[in-house]
């Protein structure tokens, strides 16, 4: 087995599989990268057993083979050199030999048939959609996805497809998004829960990009195909909460205002909250919002006052001031508005303006309970 | 660095005096105020009982034969904490800086205050003023440290005062028993005896590296104190790390029902402090003691929450997890610990808008009425388990003259 690659080519692909790779594995083989060369065509795999990855490159070659390759060492290795044609020839005592201008390096390889093979999915269902809109429908809802081990559900984000659009929802049942597309659509119903890992790789190399994407699934995998890569991963199994039982219909109190002031408000005041709870209480009240926050510990206290369109009763209520941040920073547009009904119901936060047409985003935050 | 000046007070015989105070009968008479039952320990007992033997912390049925004449009362801990409370006003009320280290002791920094006021002059009219505005007699220790004040105040006890001047600690020190030191307790006491250690003047002869070597790091602090060097802090608020109750059952018990019931109204009445206090937990543990005394606890950490109907399920399953011998129980304990403040998070899908009004509503009765004036129906029969007053004022928790805190 014997091909030659340019360096700087190889190390961009193998840095995004290098991304699927766990940094202490069980199994040792998985600490490698799969080459599997078929003339000048050199697919390479990493896998973690949840989820493998796989790109196809063009090599110069003539041979066939397939091996194991330490993945850290080749990574470490390729991040030094300048771009140059690289040669890797695997010799018979098990190392496969790298050339470069500059010297020789020998790595020690494993057989290719240790490796685990990729899942085949059976009879899948598929959704073809725009490389850039998976990766904002991911980057919009996966930081409000949960991190507890006992709801595994919750670690992950809800894919619901139908004939009417897709929706991802994630939720850490503290605080919930629900994203909607209404001009993409698939031709059956569906619904899964992805595990965060593949979703935030898939994010890394989708953003910005305009390659269609195909997603094929079944009830326990789902496999995304775009140009020359592939990636199968497991889905989370189990039943995802009624989420959109708890998202209250009546919430006559609607609060309007700039987004970035808001967010710049509620940071600082923050910093003067418990470093723990982080809670903020905003108290309405006509054209004004209060802003306030404590730390009885260390007797820090913050207060700031900002205009903003009220309708609806005077009133008063606590959130952690990470979630708001987290869900202000996640906006792009200039006004937001947070409707509420009661200070024990969740507030809910949509974008007012800078949506795309078909676009739709909903952000539920539940506050804390104050007692006055 | 100006040497400082610190005062220490310490009510003498604090809960014989106040039951004194309330029935001038009691005066001059044995007395001894603790637990009336078999189980009870002495809390305070009058200088009248001391003659006899009698000492707080032991049992009361030691020393009720030890002193048969003695008037015995079960003592109301809200009266206390009420006079302690009158006290603790008057001390603020006339020194720069103070720390309550428990109901009945006090430590003031004076230092700078010589200059103006004359700090022995103002000591001795600090304490002439609060005997004769709570009516309780009081000690003071006044010198450098908190230590050697402490030790003062012991020393000059009862009703009496002590003042170790400047230079002369060691000196003061040197011919007491070496049990005198705060830290050195009976364990401690007997490692020193044994080494033939009974004076303190005997440490301060030591090297501090013999010390160290038999008790480990605890020896530098004890060779520091001896000498009177050991400076600590005062400190005038108590941050509350945790918060518990416990309960020793006045016989032996295997009864799940009544167990469980103390269980849930320990949680109850806890979980209601933290509300109370805008304070979340995140470690529930459960005390179990068993008739032999082997005592065993068992914790777990939870994401911060202040809600019943989170910790009750917690603490029962910890319960199940640690009774476990088939045996009878003697006391039961649940502790809230890894405490910050901070208000419930709301639970999306956990959590119905029922359950929130509710508890929302018995903090409200409880607020308005007392504690007991809404409880669980599973909790009805459980005696008076809770506490009154706000635990986090920075107060410290009221401790058991015979307690080591």
């Amino acid at each position: 087995m014997k091909f030659i690659v340019s360096s700087s080519y190889l190390l961009k692909q193998l840095q995004i599989l290098g991304g699927v790779i766990n940094n202490n594995n069980t199994l040792p083989i998985l600490d490698n990268f799969l080459f599997d060369l078929k003339q000048d065509e050199l697919t390479v795999s990493a896998s973690d057993l949840e989820t493998t990855m796989s790109a196809k490159l063009k090599v110069d070659s003539d041979s066939e083979g397939k091996i194991a390759v330490p993945a850290k060492l080749l990574l470490d290795t390729l991040k030094t050199f300048p771009e140059q044609p690289l040669t890797f020839v695997a010799e018979d005592n098990n190392t496969i030999e790298l050339s470069s201008n500059h010297g020789k390096y020998a790595l020690a390889y494993a057989q290719g048939e240790e490796f685990p093979n990729p899942v085949e999915l059976e009879d899948p269902s598929s959704t073809r959609l725009e490389g850039d809109i998976l990766a904002t429908a991911i980057g919009k809802t996966i930081f409000a996805s949960g991190n507890d081990d006992l709801r595994p559900v919750m670690s992950g984000v809800f894919f619901q497809f139908s004939s009417e659009g897709l929706t991802f929802v994630a939720t850490d049942a503290h605080k919930l998004v629900k994203y909607s597309r209404e001009d993409v659509t698939a031709n059956q119903s569906a619904e899964f829960i992805m595990p965060k890992k593949p979703l935030t790789l898939l994010k890394g190399i989708l953003a910005g990009s305009e390659s269609e994407v195909l997603i094929e699934y079944n009830d326990s995998n789902a496999k995304f195909t775009f140009d020359d890569t592939e990636l199968v991963c497991r889905l989370i199994d189990g039943k995802y909460p009624n989420y959109e039982a708890v998202i209250p219909k009546e919430n006559p109190n609607k609060l309007t205002i700039e987004r970035n002031q808001f967010l710049s408000s509620v940071r600082r005041v923050s910093i003067f909250s418990n470093k723990t709870t982080h809670q903020v209480r905003l108290k309405i009240a006509g054209a004004e919002l209060n802003i306030s926050a404590e730390d009885v510990d260390y007797s820090n206290k913050a207060e700031e006052r900002l205009t903003c369109s009220y309708q609806g009763d005077d009133m008063q209520i606590g959130f952690n001031s990470r979630f708001l941040t987290e869900m202000l920073n996640n906006l792009t547009s200039d006004e937001v508005q947070l409707e509420m009904s009661l200070p024990n119901r969740a507030g809910i936060l949509t974008p007012v303006d800078g949506l795309d047409p078909g676009e739709k985003i909903i952000m539920l935050v539940m506050p804390v309970m104050l007692n006055n | 660095m100006n040497k400082k000046s610190i005062l220490h007070l310490d009510l003498d015989t604090f809960f014989v005096s106040v039951e004194r105070l309330h029935n001038s009968k009691l005066n001059n008479r044995p007395l001894i105020v603790g637990g009336m039952g078999d189980r009870g320990v002495v809390a305070a007992s009058s200088y009248e009982t001391r003659k006899f033997g009698v000492f707080s912390g032991m049992s009361m049925k030691v020393a009720r034969q030890l002193c048969p004449q003695a008037t015995v009362i079960k003592g109301n801990a809200s009266t206390y904490t009420h006079h302690s409370h009158v006290v603790t006003e008057i001390i603020k009320n006339q020194v720069p800086s103070f720390e309550k280290a428990s109901v009945d002791e006090f430590y003031a920094d004076l230092s700078g205050m010589d200059k103006f006021f004359g700090i022995e002059k103002f000591a001795k009219e600090l304490r002439q003023s609060i005997i004769k505005e709570s009516g309780l007699p009081i000690s003071f220790g006044l010198s450098q440290n908190k230590i050697v004040s402490k030790i003062a105040t012991g020393e000059a006890k009862p009703n009496a005062e002590s003042i170790v001047a400047q230079g002369n600690e060691r000196n003061f020190l040197a011919p007491l028993a070496v049990n005198k030191i705060p830290m050195i307790g009976n364990k401690t006491y007997q490692t020193l005896m044994n080494l033939g250690i009974y004076k303190i003047e005997t440490i301060q002869q030591m090297p501090v590296e013999m010390l160290e070597s038999v008790l480990g790091k605890n020896g530098r602090t004890i060779w520091k104190r001896a000498h009177g060097i050991d400076n600590p802090p005062i400190i005038p608020f108590h941050e509350r790390k945790s918060i518990s109750t416990e309960r020793t059952f006045g016989r032996d018990t295997i009864d799940v029902v009544r167990l469980h019931a103390t269980l849930v109204a320990m949680t109850e009445s806890l979980a209601y402090q933290l509300r109370k206090g805008n304070k979340l937990t995140s470690q529930v543990s459960v005390k179990i003691r068993y008739s032999d005394f082997q005592t065993q606890s068992k914790q777990i950490k939870i994401p911060y929450t202040s809600a019943d109907h989170i910790l009750i399920p917690k603490v029962e399953q910890l319960f199940q997890q640690l009774y476990s011998r088939r045996l009878l129980i003697r006391l039961i304990g649940v502790r809230f610990s890894g405490i910050v403040g901070g208000n419930y998070q709301i639970n999306l899908f956990d959590d119905s808008e029922e359950m929130l009004n509710l508890y929302n509503s018995i903090d409200r009765i409880r607020n308005k009425f007392g504690e007991h004036s809404v409880m669980r129906a599973i909790t009805l029969g459980t005696k008076t388990i809770g506490r009154m007053g706000n635990a986090f004022d920075g107060a410290p928790p009221i401790v058991l003259a015979h307690r080591k805190q």
